[in-house]
């Protein structure tokens, strides 16, 4: 990889001490690094220094004598002498706290940030004794809610512009911004207008002072009381570090950490709130099994296990199938594999739910980007879904790489998306045209995509590749990557979303791969497995849809579901229902009951996030301890406890660039679906977690104006979409950014999910007023 | 969405001052002041729907404009009296009486400073230095400046207000009857000056006259 | 006293109607830009203007030949031009825009010929809007007659100009808040470096002027750069425009050469001390300048014996203040104004100015303690460390230093008479 080249180094002088720094780098951070730490509010590592609250402040010399100067956006230049400790920066420092201080309420004792507040321990260090403050504080009304979960005291506010610059420069949402002027500025959102971010929760764990709170936190702990371990957010697969913290063995908080590789320390609301699911009510705390009545009662886990190992013992080993897992650690994950395939003898194991790319694209496609690779590309480009709603800490870093390291991005999706407005050039396409687009793209010749073109060819593409929606034909992704590792410099990240999807397919939970990315196909690495694991069933295994299609055949029988509801992830809830009910034995493996499972033979209460201790894989294969402070680079299973060696390359043929792959779908007056993921879903998880339930947003199909003139339809009407699985009453939103021809429905909302992913849909205004639940 | 159809409540003249400003500006955010006075003209004060307005043309938040407007003391952000009296209460004006001027206009117009009389015809506000200095103590009515204002001329000017109640408030017109010594010498008059508290300049169509040039 | 006059004169003149174009033309008006248009390249204006060595008129005093010379090259590039005049006691740049617009213009189109800008905005406080009409008319007489837009005078060059009108802000005179502001967003002061010649409006190379300063453009480059220089003292050259006011007979702006004695300007000038009172004390360069007293009277006007005498002339403002004066009050109303135009952004001096005022406010009110006086002092340290003049910093922009300059102000000439506010001290100071 061509790496960077080294900055420059300088020589200056720091309290006396010579040292040599990296040029350009600003003094506060030289200082850091040297083991001097200058105090400091506003300067936040990962934003644009501002120089605002001037508690930096060191001493330089210069042509005009020593001058105060902030560290925190001075660069340092050869030769500089600074004094970070005169006896005029003590007496400056202690003014600025000083002036701090006189309109901040000093409620430290019933303040959530009392015990780890910057303002507090500064003034413990750096502060004056007493006050000689003695006229009245400036007075604000007391918290108030800028969204359903970020609170605010402006009194407590220190003015530094960490949250208003986040919102800013990070997340590109600006909705909280400095009002009013001087004495009276003051930190708020616009009357009517919440703190709608996606991302509020940072600002909360960046502000100094405990003026923004959040509240899942509030009033919870004290942070001397808190137990924090280091782990990684399994919302999404990219891999974010997290710091979880209990209080009484209950999880009270989760903070971001900064790492380098991943989230730079951000975190989603969801990444950060979903916790709560853990400490739901509702979460099994027992074995069910089904009694004779046909209703699921708590049991002991002998017998429940007993019922289990019945079932498994009662069939062939191909009879059993097993769907999930991608919540599970890279252990856990291992060792079901392992269990499945030498244990009981079935090859049909699929961690993904049937929405999913082809396994091998995923973890084969080579050369493989990694994150930190954004940061270096000249073009960017993302076919894929949603990133903002899929993958939003990763929809940060190409925010940043756009914003701030000046790569370009090129997006192509079915619709408008959260990156469109940073986009050089947008490709909207009909669902199912998406194989016409690569044409053009490849072929040269089309005006429409020149722009496009011309970012693609420039300089070192990183190329973003998933599925756009869930009614996307799967072999597109791989035609996309064909297209794109053609493209100069390029590197393709394949985005598959779940948690530790990309853990799971490394541990061999795939119709098609063994542990270690070695395909079920390839003699060789089998018989190496079977030396460590004995003999080993030797065919390619169903994915998940053919695992429900073989339940409903009679052809599999009994089936594990790992953390997995097909009934609302397939395609079809319909015949996902059935086929479950056709199963002789299904066991699930769950926190909460959810539609699959509900029919469920047995059901087995399973530890849940930052319960488990292990490995995670992210979406770059970059594996990372949950639960401690470290950063694999590479996990690599050792033969000698395994018989697993992780591959070099890719374990699957080349990818071939076959420009009908998936092929245009005929849509023959009906409209095509996209079927695109949001955020705030109506997943088990999320609905559980009350600070993120009330922000699933109501469910809705979005139709292009002309196609809703064509139709007669309006804005708000309540119509019938009706597809091949099933129809779903909605209400209709009109929305300019689609593709003409065809509709949107976000997939994972409540009642959404009953319309499946058919590949077109027709629309018809309803009869009926009200929109079903 | 199209500007027009943003303000499509706006006066047409002004819907065409908006267009032509956000052209003028090599970035349209700059338009953002000239447009918050033109809200401002709109809807007698700048209301949290001017400011949604203005961030609608600007592609910005409400939450962005509303910031920028704060900055400033000349976006009102509530109800402001058909005239805005501004006593300058700044060094050289106080030097000179301001703070008796001040009083007089607060008695006359019965609106204490900062506020609004109860009759909706005044806005009393004291304001630091308007740059008549030279022609202290100093006021200005809906930004129409008159130097040399004793507090019974100040008086004067208020009753007058409230009883003719003129439409558009000139400079040179209220300086001659009111007026004292000025900072310089002014030379002729104009014929055009403000129709609402906004300053009264072409871009923002409070003008109220054609210019005499 | 009377003097040659270089901005005034067209308005001394003709009193009724300068600001016209008829006017402005029929008295050798644009004939400069065409001259110069015709026969001169940008190189040349930026060396007469160099050789005028003329120090910008905004406060900072700064020799505009020597800032328009660190231009950078990108492009586009822009002329500003500050109107935003908002120091107390300052009212100079008023009478320009209202009285000469046009030679304003003809400053405004030479200077962006020189520094090769297509784009020049005149920003002018939001309080001014009839010097703002002033300006709109000339701009649009301007434009008909060919001296802006498209290829002026045939030259070849293009200009835009746009007036825009200010909000209400006083820190939108200091240039970097002046350009956030023309941005549409809050006057708040940048980070300095980048400077506006670098990275400037739209961050583009960008100068920043003010209207004193461009409205002298045309006569130096009529008459060349060492004329200029020839007048007025040996550092500090050319004609200055002097806003008086206060306690004197005759106040009023005042253009006059540089290097008369305060005296000079107090007593000739500006008719001495109403009533025939005693002068008191004198605020020499607008609210942010520590004050002068009698003793300074000989003093000359020019930027380095009032640095030496430890003040500026700053933005050219003359506040006197005669033996009637409550000096307490005079400098609690100067802070004041600080505290209330304080953008916010720095904390010494969003809550050091606002700290300062309400201990003033207290003493007025027959509520200090013996400890204020320190306490005053200490807290205009912290804005200020040392107390030094020229004022060092602990803030991103001059105006919470300029805070302290009232302050130090009365403690070093008039202790006593703040001593005697506060109830008890001068017992305690005695016993
Ligand atoms: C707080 C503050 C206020 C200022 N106000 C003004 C002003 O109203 N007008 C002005 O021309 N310069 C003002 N200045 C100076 C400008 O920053 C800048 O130096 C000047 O406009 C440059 O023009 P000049 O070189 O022609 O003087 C101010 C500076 C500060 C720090
Ligand atoms: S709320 Fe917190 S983060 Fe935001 S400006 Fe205030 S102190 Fe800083
Ligand atoms: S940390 Fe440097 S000014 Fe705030």
């Amino acid at each position: 990889m061509p790496e960077r080249p080294p900055p420059e180094m300088v020589t200056i002088t720091i309290d006396g001490r010579e040292v040599e720094v990296p040029q350009g780098e600003y003094i506060i951070k030289v200082a850091e690094d040297l083991g001097t730490y200058i105090p400091r509010f506003c300067y936040h590592p990962r934003m644009t220094p501002v120089g605002l609250c001037r508690m930096c402040l060191v001493e330089v010399e210069t042509p005009r004598g020593r001058l105060l100067t902030t560290a925190c956006n001075t660069p340092v230049a050869p030769e500089m002498i600074v004094d970070t400790e005169s006896a005029v920066v003590q007496k400056a420092q202690e003014g600025i706290l000083e002036f701090l201080l006189i309109n901040h309420p000093l409620d430290c004792p019933v303040c959530d940030k009392g015990g780890e507040c910057p303002l507090q321990d500064q003034t413990v260090a750096y502060g004056p004794g007493e006050s000689r403050f003695v006229e009245e504080k400036r007075h604000f009304e007391k918290p108030i809610p800028l969204s359903d979960i970020v609170l605010m005291d402006r009194e407590r506010c220190i003015l530094c512009a960490r949250c208003t610059r986040f919102s800013e420069e990070v997340s590109g949402d600006p909705l909280i911004e400095f009002v009013g002027r001087g004495n009276q500025t003051h930190v708020i959102t616009f009357p009517d207008e919440p703190f709608a971010s996606y991302f509020s929760g940072n600002t909360v764990e960046i502000c100094p002072v405990g003026a923004l709170t959040a509240k899942p936190y509030r009033f919870k702990a004290r942070p001397w009381d808190l137990e924090a371990i280091e782990s990684v957010s399994m919302v999404d697969a990219s891999g974010a570090s997290i710091s979880i913290e209990t209080s009484q063995n209950e999880v009270v908080r989760i903070n971001g950490i900064d790492n380098d590789a991943t989230n730079h320390g951000w975190l989603s609301d969801k990444d950060r709130f979903i916790f709560q699911a853990v400490n739901s009510e509702n979460r099994l705390t027992a074995p069910l099994v089904r009694d004779d009545a046909g209703n699921l009662q708590p049991t002991s886990w002998g017998e429940a296990l007993d019922r289990v190992a019945d079932a498994l013992g009662s069939v062939r080993g191909d009879e059993v199938a097993s769907i999930g897992g991608a919540n599970n650690t890279n252990e856990e994950a291992f060792a079901l594999g392992k269990f499945l395939r030498s244990v009981v003898m079935t090859p049909h194991i699929d961690v993904q739910v049937g929405d999913a790319l082809n396994p091998d694209f995923l973890v084969g496609i080579t050369p493989r980007a990694e994150i930190r690779d954004l940061d270096r590309a000249a073009t960017i480009l993302v076919w894929a879904g949603d990133l903002k709603e899929e993958f939003p800490t990763l929809y940060l870093r190409v925010r940043r790489a756009v914003t701030q390291m000046g790569a370009k991005l090129v997006v192509v999706h079915p619709r408008r998306t959260g990156l469109d407005d940073l986009a050089a050039a947008k490709i909207t396409y009909r669902p199912g045209e998406g194989p016409e687009v690569v044409r053009k793209l490849a072929a040269g010749a089309d005006a429409d995509y020149a722009a496009a073109r011309e970012l693609l060819t420039a300089g070192s593409v990183t190329a973003l590749i998933g599925l756009t929606g869930r009614a996307e034909d799967p072999r597109l992704a791989e035609v996309v990557a064909a297209y794109a590792l053609d493209l100069p410099g390029a590197k393709v990240l394949p985005l598959a979303r779940r948690g530790n999807v990309f853990g799971g397919l490394d541990m061999g939970l795939a119709p098609t791969l063994l542990p270690g990315r070695v395909p079920v196909t390839s003699e060789s690495g089998r018989a190496e497995l079977e030396s460590a694991w004995g003999p080993l069933p030797d065919a390619v295994g169903r994915d998940a849809a053919a695992i429900l299609a073989g339940l409903a055949e009679g052809e599999v029988k009994v089936l594990l579901l790992v953390g997995a509801d097909p009934v609302r992830d397939g395609r079809n809830p319909d015949s996902a229902r059935a086929a479950l009910a056709a199963a002789d034995f299904v066991v699930s493996f769950d926190m909460f009951l959810n539609d699959s499972n509900q029919h469920a033979a047995v059901v087995l209460p399973v530890d849940g996030f930052a319960e488990t201790e292990g490995t995670v894989t992210n979406v770059e294969g970059r594996v990372q301890k949950a639960y401690r402070s470290m950063t694999w680079d590479r996990l690599v299973w050792g033969p000698e406890r395994d018989g697993v060696v992780m591959p070099d390359g890719p374990g699957i043929q080349e990818l071939q660039y076959t420009p009908d792959g998936g092929g245009v779908r005929s849509t023959a007056g009906r409209l095509a679906l996209h079927s695109g993921r949001v955020l705030y879903d109506a997943g088990t998880r999320n609905v559980q977690s009350p600070a993120l339930a009330a922000l699933v947003p109501d469910p809705a199909v979005y139709l292009h104006p002309r196609d809703a003139s064509a139709l007669a339809l309006t804005d708000s009407q309540v119509v019938d979409v009706t597809g091949e699985f099933g129809a779903v009453r909605l209400p209709v939103r009109i929305d300019a950014t689609l593709a003409e021809g065809s509709a949107y429905v976000p997939a994972n909302l409540e009642s959404t999910w009953m319309l499946g992913v058919p590949d077109v849909v027709t629309i018809e205004a309803s009869s009926a007023e009200e929109v079903a639940e | 969405m199209s500007a027009a159809s943003v303000i499509a409540d706006w006066s047409a003249p002004n819907q065409e001052r908006a267009r032509r400003l956000l052209e003028t500006y090599p970035e349209e955010r700059s338009a953002v002041m000239p447009l918050l006075y033109l809200a401002s003209l709109e809807h007698g004060y700048l209301t949290s729907a001017g400011m949604t307005q203005v961030a609608q043309l600007t592609g910005l938040t409400s939450a962005q404009v509303q910031s920028v407007a704060s900055f400033y003391t000349m976006f009102k952000r509530d109800h402001v009296g058909r005239y805005l009296i501004s006593v300058c209460t700044s060094i050289s004006c106080y030097l000179l009486g301001a703070d008796d001027v001040l009083a007089a206009v607060e008695t006359e117009t019965t609106a204490r400073d900062g506020t609004t009389s109860v009759d909706g015809a005044f806005t009393v506000e004291h304001v630091e230095c308007i740059g008549a200095c030279g022609g202290a103590p100093a006021v200005q009515v809906n930004y129409e400046l008159v130097e040399g204002v004793l507090p019974e001329k100040a008086t004067a000017l208020c009753k007058w207000l409230r009883e003719t109640s003129p439409d558009v408030v000139m400079t040179d017109a209220m300086q001659k009857s009111f007026g004292g010594v000025r900072s310089f010498d002014w030379g002729i008059g104009e014929e055009q000056g403000a129709v609402a508290p906004v300053p009264a300049f072409g871009p923002y169509g409070s003008t109220g006259g054609e210019s005499a040039r | 006293m009377s003097f040659p006059l270089i901005l005034t004169e067209r308005m001394t003149a003709h009193p009724a109607d300068s600001h016209r174009l008829d006017r402005y033309e029929a008295t050798g008006g644009y004939e400069t830009l065409r001259e110069a248009l015709g026969a001169m390249k940008p190189e040349d204006i930026l060396e007469q203007v160099k050789a005028a060595n003329i120090q910008g008129r905004g406060g900072a005093a700064f020799p505009a030949g020597i800032k328009w010379g660190f231009l950078a090259p990108a492009e586009p590039r822009y002329l500003v031009i500050n109107g935003d005049e908002s120091e107390p006691g300052t009212f100079k740049d008023r009478q320009l825009l209202e009285r000469d617009p046009h030679q304003l213009l003809e400053g405004a189109i030479l200077t962006s010929f020189c520094i090769g800008a297509n784009h020049a905005f005149i920003y002018i406080r939001g309080e001014y809007p009839k010097p703002a009409r002033r300006v709109q008319q000339a701009v649009e007489a301007a434009y008909a007659k060919g001296y802006l837009g498209q290829n002026i005078l045939g030259s070849g060059f293009d200009l835009d100009v746009t007036v825009h009108l200010g909000g209400g802000a006083y820190i939108c005179g200091e240039e970097t808040a002046l350009l956030n502001s023309l941005e549409g967003q809050r006057g708040e002061p940048r980070l300095k470096p980048p400077f506006p010649a670098v990275e400037g409006l739209y961050a583009k190379p960008t100068i920043v002027n003010n209207v004193e300063t461009i409205s002298n453009i045309p006569w130096i480059v009529a008459n060349g750069g060492d004329a200029y220089a020839a007048i007025g003292d040996v550092d500090s050259v050319g004609t200055r425009m002097f806003s008086l006011s206060g306690h004197l007979k005759k106040p009023g702006n005042y253009e006059v050469p540089m290097g008369l004695t305060w005296r000079e300007l107090i007593y000739e000038v500006g008719g001495g001390i109403r009533d025939d009172r005693e002068l008191k004390c004198w605020v020499p360069g607008g609210a942010s300048a520590p004050w002068f007293v009698a003793e300074h009277l000989d003093t000359k006007v020019t930027k380095d014996d009032c640095a030496r005498a430890g003040s500026m002339l700053g933005s050219g403002a003359v506040i006197v203040m005669d033996d009637t004066t409550n000096v307490v009050a005079a400098a609690h109303r100067i802070v004041k104004f600080f505290a209330h135009e304080s953008c916010g952004q720095c904390t010494p001096c969003r809550e050091g100015t606002t700290w300062l005022e309400r201990i003033l406010w207290r003493l007025l009110n027959g509520a200090g303690r013996p400890s204020d006086i320190d306490l005053l002092l200490d807290i205009c340290d912290g804005i200020s460390p040392g107390l030094a003049w020229p004022p060092r910093m602990t803030t991103i922009c001059p105006l919470g230093p300029s805070a302290v300059s009232p302050i130090t102000s009365i403690m070093t000439h008039f202790r006593d008479e703040v001593e005697a506010m506060i109830p008890g001290l001068q017992e305690v100071a005695h016993a």
